[in-house]
């Protein structure tokens, strides 16, 4: 019975096993970018951005009924930019900036998603802006907003990495077979 | 730098990190604007610029595209706005500290939105705080003066 058992477990394949793929590994590195504070805050499913992060404690909902509005952009009379301008406001608790700050369309949910999730949500044209995953890649490169993530400012934990280092992750990610974790 | 400010030129001689709205106070003594929180987070120094509204408090100089209109530049004794002019028919302020930074939101929303629905009214007004709660005479002085605009 007991050798059973064993041939039993060796024929099994474990999660552990799966999880040691190279295409896993490089992809467990593109998680902990894309589930940071950082980015994941303003990728969230409702119409709130959310305040969450070490130096945050508790998770919250972004105050002021700041909301998405119809394009991600706030609503009339309190857009993003109404206070989030260029720059990182230089005083103490005062408003991040970058240009063109807003929320990520509502379709690319990271906040609370699970890495099977979000790895879905990336490969997926209909819910990526349409794009190949050189073009996400290169957008993580290049975009100022998505670049505000790595290098926050004062007091604000910035997300795991570079630009460049998630860039060249995710090419490496998506030479391998761009393969999703379970769940 | 130069700036426009209610349709007139103005002249500033300030490093471009200077917040608009120590500009406009301390600079060009354009005191409408007021400073409450200086950090975006209480709506007294709202300000348009290009028509779209601003906590002048962190808005550095060098960002400013497009002309600024502040409380005084949307009305003159005798020739107020519509949303003066319900502003005193309400009798929305209190201590009135804030009620500059509340009119030019309001504005701005009644730019875009004519006739505004109370969620439309509180998804705006909600980053303009005011500690006297004028709250109910703020939606109500937006209702009229949209009503009297004939939205």
């Amino acid at each position: 019975m007991r050798r059973l058992f064993a041939i039993a477990l060796f024929l099994m394949p474990g999660p552990a096993f799966a999880q040691d793929e190279p295409g896993l590994i490089e992809w467990e590195g593109l998680y902990r970018v894309f589930s940071h504070p950082r980015c994941a805050n303003c990728h969230t499913e409702d119409d709130h951005p959310r305040w969450s992060g070490a130096h945050y404690g508790e998770a919250r909902i972004h105050p002021f009924n700041v909301r998405r509005g119809p394009d991600g952009f706030g609503n009339p009379g309190m857009t993003c930019r109404t206070c989030h301008q260029e720059t990182n406001s230089p005083v103490l608790h005062g408003p991040p900036g970058s240009p063109d700050w807003h929320l990520a369309p509502q379709e690319m949910v990271w906040f609370e998603k699970s890495s099977g999730e979000i790895c879905a949500q990336i490969k997926d044209p209909a819910r990526n802006g349409g794009k190949t995953l050189d073009e996400v890649a290169v957008h993580l490169r290049d975009d100022a907003l998505v670049a505000w993530g790595w290098e926050p400012g004062p007091g604000r934990e910035p997300a795991p990495g570079s630009a460049e280092e998630t860039y060249e992750a995710l090419k490496r990610w998506a030479e391998l077979g761009a393969p999703c974790p379970q769940g | 730098m130069r700036l426009t400010v209610n349709g007139n030129p103005i002249e500033i001689d300030a490093e471009a990190e200077m917040p608009l709205l120590w500009a406009l106070r301390d600079l060009a003594g354009i005191k409408g604007p007021k400073f409450g929180c200086g950090i975006a987070a209480c709506g007294a120094c709202t300000v348009l610029v290009a028509g779209q509204p601003v906590r002048s408090c962190v808005l550095p100089l060098g960002q400013v595209e497009g002309d600024v209109t502040t409380i005084e530049g949307i009305g003159r004794p005798g020739a107020l706005h519509a949303v003066q002019e319900a502003w005193i028919v309400e009798q929305v302020a209190q201590c009135g500290y804030c009620q500059a930074g509340q009119i030019m939101s309001a504005v701005a929303l009644l730019d875009e939105i004519p006739n505004p629905s109370d969620a439309d009214i509180d998804r705006t007004m909600g980053g303009n705080l005011c500690r006297c709660a004028t709250y109910p005479k703020i939606r109500a002085a937006i209702k009229r003066a949209a009503a009297s605009t004939g939205a």
